[in-house]
């Protein structure tokens, strides 16, 4: 057999996307559907006073105008962060009340698309406008859960201040991050369809298990009543992981109007009704020996999030993960101001703070004279700082080490500014990468025929990534069948349990349930015949049976394929349900992920911490008249444990960090302060890198055996990549000029002297 | 988008006679037009397509005189190797606008014509915008962000920015615009073409209702092909100007004799830059004059809070694009 893991494999979907053969949720379109469009406010806080429909219901095409008082039959879910599958905890057109701009305030159904889309423009809504604030105010923050301290919100270890004093050389730096949306190509979408007390939805998801549960529980229906499918999303990261209003609304309407509905939510819409990266403030004051050794390291991060909800993305449970010292001192806080709901965006977690920590760490090493290389080689952690627990795998050097050979790091110049390449100045610099690797219970249903043919089945999520290939491949390299052989379904929340594709888990968890479902098809097989009175397995101990490759293998030698051994058996197939049930999983976390939650372990268990690494070297040139700012080379080295797929991973990696020099250098969501409304909501005024501005982004993928995470050895990279380029990035830009800028996105108009 | 008619006359006084209608659009490559309606900015009645005036399409770079059709395309023209022997920025202005899509439909007369991208013009949700809706205020200066403004040219009715790139390659070497209306034809210098917004915004050009721009005319002078459109943006491509400048340059000896310099991405009409062009004419090209007429474009640009750095950005990419001519011209 040919190799199938650790291996470049072509996406077993590729045909389908580039012809048009694979359905997304807005392609599908049940019989007698009908258009659904959003109107939505135009003030952030206040009062609706007043609503015309007859206007938009005298539109030619319009079917039906629903508001507050007429939609039928609307339900709400709780939301994520008061431990629900919604994404927010307010929702929309339960009543008068406006708590964001661009919050729905009528539901137009209509005959086509642009019939609906007419009739939202010309709903007439009157308001009493309130006072709104878009920013976050640091000076108005709360700890979370403070007092009881349950989550870690707060962590003093050590004597920070003695660190601090005694420290040879230190840094008091505080940096922010802009709100940021994710823009996925596919826009959201969602249709449904009631047949009596029977719903189907079709919609982009990363949780369809999620939706159904939640969907279920708000109309008191059983889940085998109510089905949701996601066969393919066009992107996600993290924009499609809870339940919108725009879904519950249309869900409402269909019933209403009697006919499937399908409603497209428009770019500048998709900024409001759904979440965003919320904007953050990441305060560090760093201290260290002579040598570099850390003596004091605080992080207190504060973290925008909506007036109804707590958005908890702990990225201070992270960076002190990072670097070995004795005096650590976190604290995680949160600002409210007049927005929906934010969430996670790729690398919730970590793409703020490390954009934070790596630009520190490098002031730190160039007031230390060092290279900024060796100043996390002298930190670099064998145990978890604040944990005590062994890192199960940990190749940070071994990143930089390769990173900095391949881009060329020693040939740096070592003075800020001592770079030119004509009319540009040039810079260097590097940051870490680091992701938690979690861990999720997951189920599989795999079968195999004698004919060599293998299915499987899981209530996973293509969302871009692969995931199709690497279920096959996982399945191909086990059962010894080709890639091709193997045919997976997914998106289906009818399906066996998988988990929510969010936090980097699929390949991982998911991955390991249809490992664990071929192994339990190769013990049945052994099983039977063994207990047969002929052929080659004939008699020997099912127990001490193998499977490698496809072959089953018997302890004096005894060998026989799997498909034929499944010829043996009458059925001529076994179908199993594979199960990945890692011990650090408790069984309050497996209850959450089949309660359609996301119950993960990780990244820390009582026995290892669990981290992807990696190390990224950018070199930034600025012009000298324009202040314009290229990345001409982007380089990064990660270990994460097995590559299932070289192919797919590289593009995984490679993507993160193209959207890490979007991050550095031009995402962000522009605001009015004055109404508290989001600006720039389309992808012209919205920037992100286009192909000219990436030039030579070379990913290494380095080889790491980690036998703790999970069978596989798999550790989740989906987020990997985007994490430490904006700080490599910005350091480059320190090099180069000898300008510190503290704020994403970097922009010309930083660097212009004034 | 609401319903509209649509007609597309095959001759361009039907074509005129449609569009003094009320409530009628011309529409060309419709770049900016369909965009507009789709975001409900405007809303026709009837839309005048003049695609069908395939007149207009044809350019010449050769003689005195450079003419182009006002439905030229943008890519057409950029990439033809006599403009950009001829005229590098007015090549240049072009190719460095829009994505290659945009620039394979939109037309070089709608080009001229496009509309400010200022944030609160473009969202409906606004009540408060001159231009869109006269007497209702303006967004921008009631707190709003200026970040994309005009520091040059505005007023206290409207700080909206003209985004265009061609325009300044036009502007700085004098073009005219031939124009076709109820009246006949005229000759309108493309300096007068664009209104400042003063105390009605909504007024952006001379044209009369129904007028179509037919043609653009550039007398030709030797600085033009010593020139260049120097953009400064945020992205390598598909992006607005944060400042820019189109100059070109002929030399006397060690000396200049004629200079060109039109600012971008700065003003709320486009912009020629005459106090700058006098600082340096009959004066030695050197980053030293280059940056003092970099200053002095900028001299009476307004405070504007978040364009504050074009200021200084602008000043520094007008001295860019003189030096970057002067090297081209094989100055040291």
């Amino acid at each position: 057999m040919a190799q199938t893991i650790n291996t470049r494999v072509t996406r077993t979907d590729a045909r389908r996307k580039v012809t048009g053969a694979a359905t997304y949720a807005a392609d599908e379109i049940p019989a007698g559907m009908l258009h659904g469009a959003l109107a939505c406010s135009s003030i952030a806080v206040g009062t609706v006073t007043s609503i015309n429909t007859s206007v938009a219901e005298a539109e030619p095409g319009v079917v039906a105008v629903y508001t507050h008082e007429t939609l039928p039959d609307y339900k709400t879910v709780k939301g994520f962060y008061a431990g629900g599958p919604g994404s927010a905890s307010f929702w929309p057109m339960e009543g008068t009340e406006i708590r964001y701009a661009g919050q729905p305030v009528a539901y137009v159904v209509a005959e086509t698309a642009a019939a609906a889309r007419r009739g939202a423009d010309l709903v007439e809504v009157s308001y009493e406008e309130g006072e709104s604030r878009i920013h976050m105010t640091p000076d108005d923050s709360f700890v979370v859960g403070a007092g009881e301290d349950s989550d870690g919100m707060i962590l003093d270890q050590g004597d920070l201040q003695a660190g601090l004093d005694s420290a040879a050389q230190s840094v008091d730096m505080t940096f922010t991050t802009p709100f940021q949306h994710h823009n996925p190509m596919e826009m959201f979408a969602a249709t449904a369809e009631w047949r009596g007390d029977r719903l189907t939805v079709w919609m982009p998801s990363q949780s369809v298990r999620t939706l159904r549960a939640g969907i279920a529980g708000a109309y008191g229906l059983p889940e085998t009543s109510v089905r949701v499918i996601s066969s393919f999303v066009g992107g996600a990261f993290g924009s499609k992981a809870g339940i919108t209003p725009y879904t519950m609304l249309t869900i409402a309407a269909a019933k209403g109007v009697g006919a499937p509905v399908r409603l497209i939510v428009t770019r500048p819409q998709m900024y409001t009704v759904a979440t965003f990266r919320p904007e953050s403030e990441q305060k560090f004051r760093l201290g260290a020996d002579a040598e570099g050794r850390l003596t004091a390291f605080e992080h207190i991060e504060t973290a925008q999030t909506s007036q109804f909800d707590m958005v908890v993305n702990a990225g201070t449970h992270i960076t002190r993960a990072m670097y070995a010292c004795p005096n650590i001192r976190t604290e995680q806080r949160l600002s409210r101001s007049d927005t929906n709901t934010g969430g996670f965006m790729r690398a919730p977690n970590e793409m703020q703070t490390f954009w934070g920590l790596e630009s520190a760490m490098d002031e730190l090493a160039w007031k230390l004279e060092m290279d900024p290389v060796e100043l996390r080689r002298v930190n670099d952690a064998r145990e978890h700082p604040t944990e005590g627990v062994p890192f199960s795998s940990r190749s940070l050097m071994e990143s930089y080490d390769a990173v900095a050979q391949s881009f060329g790091w020693a040939d740096r110049g070592r003075e800020v500014g001592s770079m030119t390449d004509g009319d540009w100045l040039v810079g260097y610099g590097c940051a870490t990468a680091t992701y938690p690797t979690n861990i999720l219970a997951s189920n599989a249903r795999v079968r195999m025929q004698a004919s060599g043919n293998a299915y499987i089945a899981l209530a996973a999520h293509d969302v871009g990534t692969g995931t199709y290939t690497i279920m096959a491949q996982v399945a191909a390299a086990r059962l010894g069948v080709p890639v091709e052989a193997v045919d997976v379904v997914m998106g289906e929340a009818s399906f066996p349990v998988a988990p929510i594709s969010g936090g980097s888990t699929t390949a991982a968890s998911a991955g390991s349930a249809v490992h664990d479902g071929c192994m339990k098809i190769a013990q049945q097989v052994a099983t039977r015949v063994s207990a047969m009175s002929e052929g080659p397995l004939s008699g020997v101990d099912p127990a001490q049976v193998t499977l490698d490759d496809g072959t089953l293998r018997g302890p004096n030698g005894q060998s026989q394929s799997l498909a034929e051994a499944l010829s043996m058996l009458p059925e001529g197939e076994v179908e199993v349900i594979g199960e990945f049930r890692h011990p650090a999983l408790t069984n309050e976390l497996v209850a959450a992920t089949f309660k359609g939650g996301y119950g993960t372990a990780g990244p820390v268990t009582p026995d290892f911490a669990m981290f992807a690494f990696g190390a990224e070297m950018a070199e930034v040139h600025i012009h000298r008249y324009t202040h314009e700012i290229r990345v001409p080379r982007l380089h990064g080295a990660f270990a994460a444990g097995t590559w299932l797929n070289r192919k797919t991973a590289h593009s995984q990696l490679l993507g993160g960090m193209v959207w890490g020099i979007g991050s550095a250098l031009h995402e962000v969501t522009e605001t009015d302060s004055a109404r508290s409304r989001f600006l720039n909501a389309n992808i012209a005024e919205y920037l992100i890198p286009v192909n000219a501005d990436i030039r030579e982004v070379r990913v290494e993928m380095l080889e790491e055996q980690d036998d703790y995470v999970n069978p596989l050895g798999v550790k989740g990279i989906g987020e990997l990549g985007i994490v430490g380029t904006a700080a490599a990035i910005g350091n480059a830009v320190y090099h180069a000029t000898g300008t510190r800028l503290t704020s994403l996105p970097i922009r010309m108009s930083d660097l212009v002297s004034t | 988008m609401r319903s509209f008619s649509y007609s597309s006359p095959g001759q361009i006084g039907d074509a005129s006679d449609a569009a003094r209608e009320s409530g009628a659009q011309i529409i060309a490559g419709g770049t900016t037009m369909v965009d507009l309606m789709k975001i409900g900015v405007i809303a026709p009645d009837a839309l005048v397509d003049i695609n069908g005036l395939s007149d207009l399409e044809g350019y010449a770079v050769a003689g005195d005189r450079m003419r182009f059709g006002a439905l030229a395309k943008m890519s057409t023209v950029a990439d033809d190797p006599a403009v950009i022997d001829a005229f590098p920025a007015l090549s240049e202005s072009l190719w460095k606008a829009a994505s290659p899509q945009l620039r394979n439909v939109a037309t070089l007369g709608g080009n001229i014509l496009q509309r400010t991208r200022c944030p609160y013009f473009r969202d409906t949700a606004y009540a408060q915008c001159n231009k869109r809706n006269p007497g209702s205020g303006c967004a921008a200066l009631e707190g709003g962000e200026t970040n994309l403004h005009a520091i040059l040219g505005g007023s206290s009715a409207c700080v909206a920015m003209y985004p265009g790139d061609f325009a300044q390659a036009l502007i700085a070497f004098d073009a005219e615009v031939v124009v076709s209306g109820a009246g006949g034809e005229r000759t309108i210098p493309f300096s007068q073409l664009h209104v400042q917004p003063g105390d009605s915004p909504e007024v952006e050009t001379v044209l009369e209702p129904g007028e179509i721009v037919t043609e653009i005319v550039l007398p030709v002078v030797p600085a033009m092909a010593n020139s260049t459109y120097l953009k400064a943006r945020d992205r390598e491509s598909y992006a607005f100007a944060s400042a820019s400048a189109a100059v070109g340059v002929a030399m006397d000896g060690d000396t200049v004799s004629d200079v060109r310099i039109a600012l971008g991405g700065v003003a709320s009409v486009p912009w020629r830059a005459t106090d700058a062009e006098d600082s340096l004419r009959g004066q030695p090209l050197t980053e030293e004059t280059a940056r003092e007429a970099g200053r002095i474009a900028f001299e009476t640009a307004e405070e504007l809070e978040g364009s504050a750095y074009k200021i200084a950005l602008g000043a520094d990419v007008v001295a860019g694009a003189l030096m970057q001519v002067k090297s081209r011209m094989g100055g040291e």
